[in-house]
């Protein structure tokens, strides 16, 4: 995020695009409630009718993967009636003539024709975002799980750059992040092209330096994605894979397909916590402990350094996840010891310039933000103040594209996908909760109640669902947050894995799979 | 005997909602909001309040496992981490660095992330490291 | 706080009890912990302030291990009153509770619009009067009944079900919870059904709730529970004149219920 999660509560305005705030990030959900109370207006697009578009001043249901076309009507509208900050587009950002080309074509009356938003409510939001003192956007997954992701957050960025929206309080561009510690996994280096803190391998420079911290010589080759390795792995050119606490067999997209990779490796390492899917398939599996059981820190979707701290022994046999890597490594001829995990955090400080001041001993009571350069630094709620990161904020002249699969004549639905309120990601942890588990057992499909009927499909019976990559059974729910084209399945249950579904075109820049869309076909099950 | 309650930070969602788990005799007995963290103010969604239970689920792994035939066969650290070791040692040595990947975790913590980075980079020379959070 | 401190080494000291609940400031904040004679060295970290816990609720879990010792535990008006219940009920046993007292800061009273914010004897705190009729619930009162309807069924559709109301509650001790009832409350959507889940925590308050407002403040969607369950209080006390833990005689009118028949258009009056 741009900015702090409190900071929402201050905000005068918050788009929310692609998120449903209230059952993915629910104490972020609260947050906006509460700017709503304070007489914050609230904009919800999104193709599910969810909770929080109840308290929406206006609320759009999009069709699916058109999110660009519809930032573009808004920025149309901006433009159009004058409403951008143009002090801050002379001064601060470049490339305003190119996209304002591009953008001028995206009148709300075409746009109304892509996304089935009304022409008066792009005005309408465009008018409540342009104009409100500080306007917040937030969003999710709804935004990045597209062919179009990356383009679809820079319609976002170019929207609160030609309003002026962001480098101020209770402003700016704001994803939610999934899972606890994605950011922290991020800012560690858990990408192929960056150290910690986002310094490229490929940066010469960058490489000695971190040669002479860790005492070795490194390539300075970018590695693979985790896609590039999946596909590596089938072609026998990954021969190895270590995975620490992650489950792409039911994360990833076209589980299949990842099923046979791994299975084509010589030598798969699975260190976790449970014996997920992913773990089944691994030659060595080492018994790791959860967060209850450690020392250490996460970094929350707002940049914040937060303590996580070990409330009991670590359960069996297992053992710490640091001290198993660090004996790894040793035994690997490379030795690695550290007291305890602050140790760790402080090399962390020496190689990363934007955690250089951050300390346990600064964290005992309340997190920080990074960026922390040093240790007297109050860190950074909120990013972008003076500056951005490449100096000019740059506007993205963004032409629309459709979604790589719609619907036809043979697979004539959408399928979105996505979280529900109770569990968390592949359900490895949140299905093993008693509490959790008995709230919801089983995956659904929610349908519209009419398109349901035309099926002769009645709540709470089984279907199934079919797409070009596979089929699931599943329990249909007549639903009417979703519309007729459309059905939405979570993707936390194995059993009717939403993935099984899903298509595996993804992002050519961010490599994020297109989750959120694909075509369908539904039947009844006679059994 | 000991009732303790200990302030960490959520490990569900990016919120990162400041709670207290609930320590009786050494065993998790529950999970409940910090009323003066600055995330959750006192609040958690349904996941915070039962944060505690799949921690001591009885399907937690509890022993290193080495698969022998097809079968999974429990095995000492000292046996997991050599055959590790080994056999990543031997696979960079006939293949090359950049045939072995790396997937860190969004659910370890930034310590953990940090240095399994390091293992992959430092340790076996290739830069194959990502995670699986674009899911 | 010093003078808590010392009643608790005192009780300690003198083996009149074995642990004492109440809070310990940690890491900068307040948080629930058990003073135990293993511990005394950390008596210094005993604090009172502002910001409650469920201290009951975790003295229900400790006393649940160890029903042969006898522990302390912190309380206010509100905690006291609960302990009544709890006595009532059976879940503690009188000999085997010293509750020592907090008279509330006439702030906290205000805020909790409570109507006895200090128990029946206490070593911190001075005596501040209590508030006999709620603010906001006569805002609320004073509603036509299809404002307050649609009042309420917004404030309900706000609900995250996070369960945070019924798991903070010090009175909600029952094994199996009629809100977890799919054959009454349908799962898998937010909000839970409205205003059915809502109104059945609601009724289940009825001789329960102690009016600590616990509920209240979890609320992650601020919803005002408290002003709910204050109305309940205030049905009860008119209808069976009964106060919820005011008094450790005669039972809660759930335990009636039955023998007397409520009329709907009585309680709209
Ligand atoms: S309590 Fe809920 S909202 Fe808070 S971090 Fe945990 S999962 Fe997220
Ligand atoms: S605490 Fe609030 S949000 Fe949670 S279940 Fe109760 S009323 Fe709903």
């Amino acid at each position: 995020m741009t900015n702090s999660i409190a900071e929402i509560e201050n905000s005068k305005c918050i788009f929310i695009i692609g998120s449903n705030t209230s059952e993915a990030h629910p104490l972020i959900g609260s947050r906006i409630l509460k700017a709503k109370e304070k007489g914050a207006k609230l904009i919800v697009a999104d193709p599910r009718k969810i909770q929080l578009s109840f308290y929406a001043d206006i609320f759009v249901r999009h069709q699916l993967g058109t999110d660009v076309a519809l930032i573009n009507g808004i920025l149309n509208v901006i433009l159009k009636e004058g409403w951008y900050d143009r002090k801050f587009v002379e001064e601060r950002t470049e490339g305003f003539k190119e996209f304002r080309k591009v953008v001028e074509k995206y009148t709300p009356e075409n746009v109304e024709k892509i996304t089935g938003v009304r022409a008066q409510d792009i005005r309408k939001i465009a008018d409540l975002y342009a104009r409100s003192k500080s306007s917040s956007i937030i969003y999710a997954m709804g935004i990045t799980q597209h062919i179009t992701g990356v383009d679809n957050v820079k319609s976002l960025c170019n929207l609160a750059m030609l309003c002026g929206q962001i480098g101020r309080e209770s402003t700016g561009v704001n994803p939610l992040r999934g899972q606890n510690n994605v950011q922290g996994a991020c800012d560690m280096g858990g990408l192929p092209n960056v150290y910690p803190g986002n310094q490229p391998v490929s940066d010469g420079q960058m490489a000695e330096k971190f040669e002479k911290a860790w005492g070795t010589k490194l390539s300075t080759k970018p590695g693979m994605t985790l896609t590039e390795m999946l596909k590596a792995a089938m072609a026998g050119e990954v021969k190895a894979m270590f995975i620490l606490g992650e489950n792409p067999m039911v994360s990833d997209v076209d589980i299949q397909h990842v099923e046979k990779s791994l299975e084509a490796l010589d030598f798969l390492v699975v260190q976790d916590i449970f014996m997920s899917e992913t773990a089944r398939l691994a030659d060595v599996v080492l018994p790791g402990v959860s967060f209850a059981e450690k020392d250490g820190t996460f970094t929350n979707t707002e940049r914040k350094v937060k303590r996580v701290r070990k409330a009991i022994e670590p359960i069996g046999s297992s053992r710490q996840d640091w001290d198993i890597i660090c004996d790894l490594s040793t035994r690997m001829g490379y030795p690695m010891r550290y007291d305890d995990p602050s140790k760790i955090l402080e090399e962390v400080a020496q190689v990363t310039p934007s955690y250089g001041g951050i300390y346990y001993d600064r964290i005992e009571t309340e997190g920080l933000h990074w960026p922390c350069p040093n240790r007297a630094h109050p860190g950074t709620p909120y990013l972008h103040k003076d500056r951005f990161s490449r100096g000019l904020g740059l506007f993205h002249a963004i032409e629309y594209l459709p979604p790589e699969e719609l619907p036809d004549k043979e697979y004539p639905y959408f399928l979105t996908t996505g979280r529900i309120y109770v569990h968390y990601h592949t359900g490895t942890m949140t299905r093993r909760s008693p509490s959790l588990n008995k709230e919801v057992e089983e995956g659904f499909a929610e349908i519209n109640p009419r398109q349901a009927k035309e099926l002769g499909i009645i709540q709470g019976e089984r279907i199934k669902v079919f797409s070009r990559r596979g089929e699931i059974e599943i329990k249909a729910d007549l639903s009417e947050r979703m519309e007729r084209n459309t059905i939405f399945i979570p993707f936390h249950f194995v059993e009717s894995a939403a993935n099984r579904l899903t298509n595996p075109a993804f992002d050519p820049i961010a490599q994020i799979p297109e989750f959120k869309v694909c075509a369908v076909k539904i039947e009844k099950v006679n059994h | 005997m000991e009732y303790k309650t200990v302030l960490t930070t959520c490990g569900y969602c990016g919120c990162g909602c400041g709670l207290y788990l609930e320590v009786l005799d050494g065993q998790l007995v529950g999970a409940q909001p910090c009323k003066t963290d600055s995330v959750s103010q006192g609040g958690l969604c349904i996941k915070g309040w039962n944060v505690h239970e799949f921690v001591q689920n009885s399907e937690r792994l509890t022993k290193p496992l080495i698969k022998k035939d097809g079968q999974f066969k429990e095995a000492t650290w000292d046996e997991a981490l050599d055959t590790v070791a080994s056999r990543l040692k031997k696979i960079k040595e006939e293949n090359g660095p950049d045939r072995i990947a790396f997937l860190t975790s969004a659910k370890c913590t930034n310590e953990e992330n940090y240095l399994l980075q390091k293992l992959a980079r430092a340790v076996v020379g290739t830069n194959n490291v990502d995670h699986c959070a674009r899911l | 706080m010093k003078a808590m401190q010392a009643r608790v080494r005192k009780l300690l000291e003198e083996n009149k009890i074995d642990g004492f609940i109440g809070l310990k400031m940690e890491h900068g904040h307040p948080a629930p912990f058990m003073f135990s004679r293993e511990n005394l060295g950390e008596m210094e970290t005993l604090v009172v302030g502002d910001v409650r816990y469920p201290l009951n609720k975790a003295l229900l879990k400790v006393s649940g291990q160890y029903p042969d010792l006898t522990f302390g535990v912190m309380v206010r008006g509100c905690d006291e009153r609960g302990i009544t219940e709890l006595l009532k009920w059976n879940q503690l046993h009188r000999d085997r509770v010293i509750p020592v007292g907090v008279a509330c800061s006439s702030e906290l009273a205000q805020l909790c619009e409570c109507y006895k914010p200090y128990p029946s004897d206490w070593v911190v705190g001075e005596k501040t009067e209590g508030i006999a009729k709620s603010k906001r619930l006569q805002k609320i009162e004073g509603m036509n009944q299809k404002e307050r309807l649609s009042y309420w069924l917004n404030q309900f559709n706000k609900c995250i079900k996070c369960y945070g109301c019924r798991d903070v509650c010090p009175m909600c001790f029952c094994e199996v919870c009629s809100l977890e009832d799919r054959n009454f409350i349908l799962t898998g959507k937010l909000p839970p059904e409205n205003p059915t889940f809502h109104l059945s925590r609601a009724v289940h308050m009825v001789g329960r709730c102690i009016d600590c407002g616990l509920c209240e403040e979890a609320c992650p969607s601020n919803i005002p529970v408290r002003t709910l369950y204050k109305k309940i209080n205030e049905i009860v006390k008119e209808y069976f004149d009964y106060r919820t833990g005011e008094s450790s005689e005669g039972k809660s009118p759930l335990n009636l219920l039955g023998e007397v028949t409520l009329e709907l258009s009585d309680v709209n009056k």
